[in-house]
């Protein structure tokens, strides 16, 4: 029956037509890096954002991690290498703030009826959240390739070698994905605006306080350590550490394991409340 | 080819509710290829409700809806393929910062024209809404009537068999109001299907060659504007006093009144065979029985008349409060 149609109704012009047939095998890609764009221009347009975004974990790691550093007793952390200790941990904090950050143009594109706009176009769905993905890890990597050089500039080196700075990359992509995914979940999920800063306020801290970002898992008191471990972020900061400051062990795929499942649960949560959100909406699959 | 599905939107008892509230409430909606087809009614009609269900953003609670013959719950990326959609609220606020070029390339791409033909029809559609010379400005500098056609520009891009406009021109100011209905006459000519919401009487008015009234929901009367008015049957003298009641005794059995309304606001139309005769008349009856006329007019009757008599409620005292 829908052939049928199909038939009937081929688009209005032949030049159409062909446009859309040639296109066919990577219409995804093409939604993707169209929706990625619309991004990219305006952080490039947007100087004072731009600065701020990519300044803001070396600033962190600096004023920060030298300060506390003498306050610090190496014997508790493991370790005279602050810096090296410190820079994971300002990597997580770095990345669950954008996310929060990064979930925001979700929400305002829900509320200017913008994200009706691109749902009421022939593109699939999982482009407008890749997009963002594709946006937040671009910007991710900048920030934390410049943290690793201020980190060499103050005299941290990162144990594991450049490979070693490439799989943190990888490390800190995917804890990008993971808190984007449940940040842009609450952004659909929320009723305004109002209630989704008034959360994100409330559980940002305390998220990366709750984990071994400034504090190692085996110096807490086991209550404290019970609550680090149900917190995907320890996982994240414990591969990141080892490879700074011990190189490559095979604690670091364990723990990239586990935070590579919880990943996987953000990601349902998020993809769930943008369906949930657009529920409202025809479904492609119906 | 088009030719073998007769209607381009063709929706049967089509009903959307919100909760125990009935936005819309079973509409049939018949619209033909090269048709402006107006959708008038009161804020809060059902028009933005239908729309969206017939641009696929919402399910229908019940009833069916063919666009350009695809059911728009079963096939609706075919149906999204064909629609052009320029929604009521200008959504560009999240893209302030990219330049009204970029914001149309941008939804060229989305709508999968090849990337050289990209910048080419962005071109072309920017020319078409006359905004060409401003292409390369940041949306922010945009004025509200700039960012109508803009969003219009998009809608357009992938020469849509339908296109979707809801309230084109609400807030506008009167000449960027003329320029958009300039576009649209120009898409008309061209021989693209128009469906167009809207509240104003003067839109619906000037643009459509069919419409449809909604009133809560539910369809009040359809046809074309000059037949709608010309089914009221009479010309409208329109008197403005504060003793509607006597002026009813005065004038009320005359013959040449064939209706005698009192409007919310408290205005009496008085439908008339001729406005010409009746007019010195009706003066002349108010005088003798002392009714005190603050005011009197007559019209050819307009859709105002035709939404009057038929709902009994006047369509311009809802957009003023509105």
């Amino acid at each position: 029956m829908v052939d049928v149609e199909q038939a009937v109704h081929p688009p209005l012009t032949p030049e159409v037509a062909q446009a859309v047939r040639s296109v066919e095998p990577r219409p995804w890609a093409q939604e993707v890096g169209a929706l990625a764009r619309r991004w990219f221009i305006q952080l490039s347009r947007d100087r004072l954002n731009l600065v701020f975004s990519v300044c803001q974990p070396a600033l962190w790691l600096v004023f920060f991690g030298s300060g506390i550093e003498r306050a610090v007793n190496a014997r508790v952390i493991g370790t005279s290498n602050y810096i090296g200790f410190m820079l994971p941990g300002v990597i997580s904090l770095t990345v669950v703030t954008n996310a929060v950050s990064g979930a925001m143009p979700m929400l305002w594109d829900k509320e200017t009826g913008y994200l009706d706009k691109l749902l009421s176009m022939p593109i699939a769905r999982s482009s407008l959240i890749v997009s963002r993905f594709v946006f937040q890890f671009a910007l991710g990597c900048a920030q934390v390739v410049l943290v690793f050089v201020v980190a060499v500039i103050i005299g941290a080196g990162i144990a594991a070698g450049p490979f070693g700075a490439i799989a943190i990359l990888v490390v800190a992509g995917v804890l990008s994905m993971a808190s984007t995914a449940v940040f842009m979940g609450l952004a659909y999920r929320v009723p305004t605006h109002g209630t989704f800063f008034a959360i994100t306020g409330f559980v940002t801290l305390p998220l990366v306080f709750m984990s071994n970002a400034f504090v190692p898992v085996d110096a807490m008191p086991t209550w404290m350590a019970v609550v680090a471990r149900l917190n995907p972020l320890t996982y994240a900061i414990e591969a990141m550490r080892i490879l700074v400051l011990e190189g490559w062990r095979v604690r670091v795929a364990s723990s990239f394991g586990v935070l590579v499942l919880f990943a996987a649960a953000c990601l349902a949560v998020g993809t769930y409340e943008f369906r949930r959100h657009t529920g409202q909406r025809v479904d492609e699959r119906r | 080819m088009m030719s073998d599905v007769k209607f381009v939107i063709e929706a049967k008892g089509l009903t959307r509710a919100f909760g125990a509230r009935r936005a819309v409430d079973d509409l049939d909606l018949q619209v033909e290829a090269g048709d402006v087809f107006g959708l008038l009614g009161p804020n809060g009609a059902g028009k933005t409700t239908t729309i969206r269900m017939l641009t696929t953003l919402l399910a229908p609670t019940a009833g069916s809806a063919r666009v350009c013959g695809f059911d728009v719950t079963r096939q609706p990326s075919e149906v999204r393929r064909r629609v052009g959609y320029v929604m009521q609220n200008v959504a560009l606020q999240t893209n302030q910062l990219l330049t009204g070029r970029e914001n149309v390339e941008i939804e060229a791409a989305l709508r999968h024209l090849p990337r050289r033909q990209c910048r080419e029809r962005a071109d072309e559609v920017l020319d078409l809404v006359g905004l060409l010379p401003h292409a390369d400005r940041l949306i922010a500098e945009y004025s509200g009537g700039m960012r109508k056609r803009l969003d219009l520009a998009g809608g357009l891009l992938h020469r849509p068999e339908v296109l979707v406009l809801d309230e084109p021109s609400l807030g506008l100011d009167v000449q960027s109001r003329h320029r958009i209905w300039d576009h649209i006459r120009g898409l008309r000519d061209e021989g693209t299907t128009v469906l167009l919401a809207t509240n104003y009487l003067d839109e619906a008015d000037q643009l459509c060659n069919r419409l449809t009234i909604i009133d809560d929901g539910r369809t009040v009367v359809t046809g074309s504007p000059a037949d709608l008015k010309r089914a009221i049957g009479a010309d409208v003298v329109q008197v403005t006093t504060n003793a509607a009641d006597r002026l009813r005794v005065a004038i009320g059995g005359e013959p040449w009144v064939q209706r005698f309304v009192v409007t919310d606001s408290g205005d009496v139309h008085v439908y008339v065979d001729d406005a010409s005769v009746a007019l010195p008349a009706v003066m002349r009856l108010s005088l003798d029985h002392g009714v005190d006329l603050q005011r009197v007019t007559y019209n050819q009757p307009t859709l105002d008349d035709v939404f009057l008599l038929h709902t009994g409620r006047e369509l311009r005292e809802m957009e003023v409060s509105a």
